[in-house]
């Protein structure tokens, strides 16, 4: 048989890896600046651009999009090639895609410090980026089906498998949850509102999680570890069947994220269902992974390569039993809205993405200059210093999680709150969130001494830009083959249709039910639109990112209703485009802090929140009081609302500006009663209004309800 | 523990009609691995370790 000499690209793959390392140390030395304000707040330097409600997001979008980003198209540009011995489909768009990520991650560094985020956990970025993000994510596509339709080799393996997976699971979770009505070039709103909108931002924040984090970090396990251990995956068989169920379950999982809201009771209970069952998958290629070591452990402790896949692997196995666990109710009720989460992320992000991301570094960088690694010592003392940061990262969040749950449940034999004041279980948490600093910078050092090493490893070696190889082209030649699943490994097109239906299926069962049958949503008479003075007050709120740190959903539990005031219904969400129910208290909950302070109490809070909350971590916002409020798009806001399906009337429209002053002076004047000297037409007024606005429409009497 | 998943106030179906589709396709893929040859497992295994000296088969797409 002929063989067909060509060329793998390694340029790309080189570039993949450069950008990965780069947005990584960029991307958590942003997370550690953060991890320390929840410390000493003073470190925000005072300023908007790097204050903890906008510099969160950009922490979390540079190691997801950023440095987990490149790292997978680092791994997928390096493994597909060599799995389907061919050269990718076009040096062209891979350099598009290669500079148009990059382009991405620089315009969402720019814009989050702005303020310019729709607030949609992990999706914050605006709708000209979402567009450019389409674009990017399709000429990935389009490069990687181009290359396995000119493959020499007939069969896809498991890992590519997962990259396709990925591919179109990621396209349909970033379509839908961006559907955006744009107001201006950097303000729009999400055509879903309320319950709905929460569903839909989970069913995306989860399976971001799954197909982003997840399923391309299991292609490249599955491509990388074999490679490294030099020996073939340990069951093939087990690996289709993890496939197929890990990408079945994921998909109906999310509701987990809202479990005690006011999300319909049924979806909740699907989702710690499929949490439940998402175990058995989930360790089924863990345990695929760590059986691939047998008879060569004696390896792992040599190999430092070896060494981070083991933790990474470990990692993933301890993250995605804690998530189901998380998932039951009773623990759920403790667990949620506590740095549990936080603890539970970063094992995987920080174990799992981590540690394999720098696995793969070390393996694939000498390999593609032609050279030995500069000092596995070195590397050996990057991944000591990585397992102390993530255990010094992870158990003083899960000793936080519980001193802070527990104390916010806690009650007196009286039957009043133990600790009715929640600043009391902020500042008992306070070490814990020093320990995780020093976690955080520990780890850090570690991929700052991987820089290091592999600076020297690249220096001393040259990139083999076009690496040569061959292999026959395809024959075609007929030969039935009865197993099916052998059938569909060489039948990419219809592969990732079979995919496509069998992540669609999920989310179907629970959205369409949510979105098309009202009762799943009662609504309530005396809810009734924001006034535009509240609106532009909530977008203040989005664009200061106050639901980092505060939920604005309180749960049906005594703890909370006596803490906070009435549990939160569907019906008082139906016109928040978007919902921001929140994630994780940093902060109390704010859905009923409406008319519970008077105005000049919010205006103190917000100029230096420890005049209200002495020792509070909360950051002064200075520049609300500052700035003018941006009125010049009140009524494209109110429009696009109405269009959206709030019940504003044109004379709501019309008159909005007019509205929006009348209200504003009124809460002024009542300032300057209190002796506080600010203008009516400062951000601090519409913020105020907001605030005071939460919560209270269905403590009025049926319709009375009113605007003013 | 497990009436967060079964007191469903009427909507249990969802939930039954789920796991039910979940089994089907789990019993499906189980009986293709089972019907899949030794060799052409053996095959695919090794298709990263020795992707250099692998031949390709001469079947058609």
């Amino acid at each position: 048989m002929q063989l067909t000499k060509f060329n793998y690209d390694n340029k790309i793959v080189r570039n993949f890896g450069i950008a990965t390392i780069v947005w990584g140390i960029v991307g958590m030395s942003v997370g550690l600046l953060i991890a320390i304000q929840l410390v000493w707040p003073f470190m925000n330097f005072e300023l908007q651009y790097t204050t903890f409600g906008r510099v969160r997001p950009l922490h979390t979008n540079a190691v997801i999009f950023a440095f987990v980003g490149n790292a997978i198209f680092m791994g997928v540009y390096y493994s597909l090639q060599r799995l389907l011995k061919a050269r990718m489909y076009s040096d062209f768009l891979s350099r598009v895609h290669f500079w148009g990520w990059q382009l991405i991650i620089l315009a969402a560094a720019i814009t989050l410090p702005l303020g310019l985020t729709t607030s949609h956990e992990y999706a914050e970025l605006e709708w000209p980026i979402d567009i450019g993000l389409t674009i990017i994510w399709v000429v990935f596509g389009i490069n990687m089906f181009g290359t396995i339709i000119k493959r020499r080799e007939r069969h896809m393996y498991v890992a590519i498998w997962f990259y396709i997976a990925t591919f179109v699971t990621v396209a349909v979770l970033h379509i839908v949850n961006s559907v955006q009505l744009p107001v201006s070039m950097w303000k729009s709103y999400y055509l879903y509102a309320g319950v709905q909108d929460a569903l839909v931002q989970w069913w995306y924040g989860h399976n971001a999680v799954a197909f982003f984090l997840t399923t391309p970090y299991l292609g490249m396990m599955y491509y990388f570890l074999p490679k490294m251990a030099n020996r073939p995956i340990y069951s093939y068989k087990l690996s289709i069947l993890h496939f197929w169920s890990l990408i079945f379950i994921y998909i109906w999982a999310g509701p987990h994220h809202l479990l005690y809201t006011s999300l319909p009771g049924w979806v909740q209970s699907l989702g710690v269902a499929f949490s439940v069952m998402l175990i058995a998958p989930s360790w089924g290629g863990m345990i695929n992974g760590l059986l691939t070591l047998r008879g060569a452990w004696d390896k792992v402790r040599t190999d430092p390569t070896l060494k981070f896949m083991v933790v990474a692997l470990t990692a993933y196995g301890m993250a995605t039993f804690e998530g189901p666990m998380l998932s039951l109710k009773q623990v759920n009720a403790i667990a949620h809205f506590t740095d549990w989460i936080v603890a539970h992320v970063h094992v995987g992000a920080l174990g799992w993405n981590g540690f394999m991301t720098f696995a793969i570094l070390y393996w694939l960088i000498p390999r593609i200059y032609k050279t030995e690694l500069y000092s596995k010592k070195l590397a050996s003392a990057h991944f000591w210093i990585g397992t102390l940061g993530i255990l010094f990262y992870a158990i003083p969040m899960y000793w936080a999680a519980v001193v802070q749950g527990l104390m916010w449940k806690e009650f007196t034999p009286e039957g009043v709150l133990k600790y009715p004041n929640f600043l009391a279980t902020t500042l008992q948490i306070i070490p814990m969130h020093l320990l995780r600093a020093i976690g955080g910078t520990l780890y850090l050092s570690g991929v700052i001494l991987m820089t290091y090493n592999l600076v020297k490893t690249m220096r001393q070696g040259r990139l083999l830009a076009n690496e040569p190889a061959e292999a026959p082209e395809l024959v075609p030649v007929v030969v039935n083959e009865r197993a099916p699943h052998r059938r569909l490994e060489r039948k990419p097109i219809l592969f990732m249709a079979l995919a496509l239906i069998t992540i669609l299926i999920g989310g179907m069962v629970q959205m369409m039910p949510t979105f098309m049958i009202s009762s799943n949503v009662p609504t309530i008479a005396s809810v009734q639109p924001y006034t535009a003075l509240e609106l532009q007050g909530r977008d203040l709120y989005i664009r200061e990112g106050c639901v980092n740190c505060h939920t604005q959903t309180v749960r049906p539990f005594r703890s909370e209703t006596v803490r906070y005031g009435d549990y939160s219904k569907a019906g008082e969400f139906v016109y928040d485009h978007p919902f921001l129910w929140g994630s994780k208290r940093t902060g109390p909950d704010l859905h009923r802090i409406g008319k519970k302070y008077p105005h000049k109490w919010h205006f103190d809070h917000m100029l230096d929140p420890t005049i209200t909350s002495p020792g509070s971590i909360m950051p002064p916002y200075p520049w609300l009081i500052e700035q003018r409020l941006d009125t010049a798009a009140t009524k494209a806001k109110l429009n696009a609302m109405r269009l959206l399906g709030v019940p504003y009337t044109d004379a709501d429209i019309n008159a909005a500006n007019a509205d929006l002053r009348e209200q504003a002076e009124g809460i002024a004047t009542d300032l300057s009663q209190q002796g506080v000297d600010v203008r009516a037409d400062r951000e601090i007024i519409a913020l105020i209004a907001y605030l005071q606005r939460l919560g209270t429409d269905i403590n009025v009497p049926v319709g009375t309800a009113t605007n003013e | 523990m497990f009436k967060q998943i079964t007191d469903l106030s009427g909507n249990e179906w969802y939930l039954i009609a789920s796991l039910w589709i979940f089994l089907v396709f789990f019993i499906a893929v189980g009986i293709m691995l089972f019907r899949m040859p030794k060799e052409d497992v053996n095959y695919m295994k090794g298709l990263p370790v020795d992707e250099a000296e692998k031949p390709n088969d001469d079947l058609t797409n």
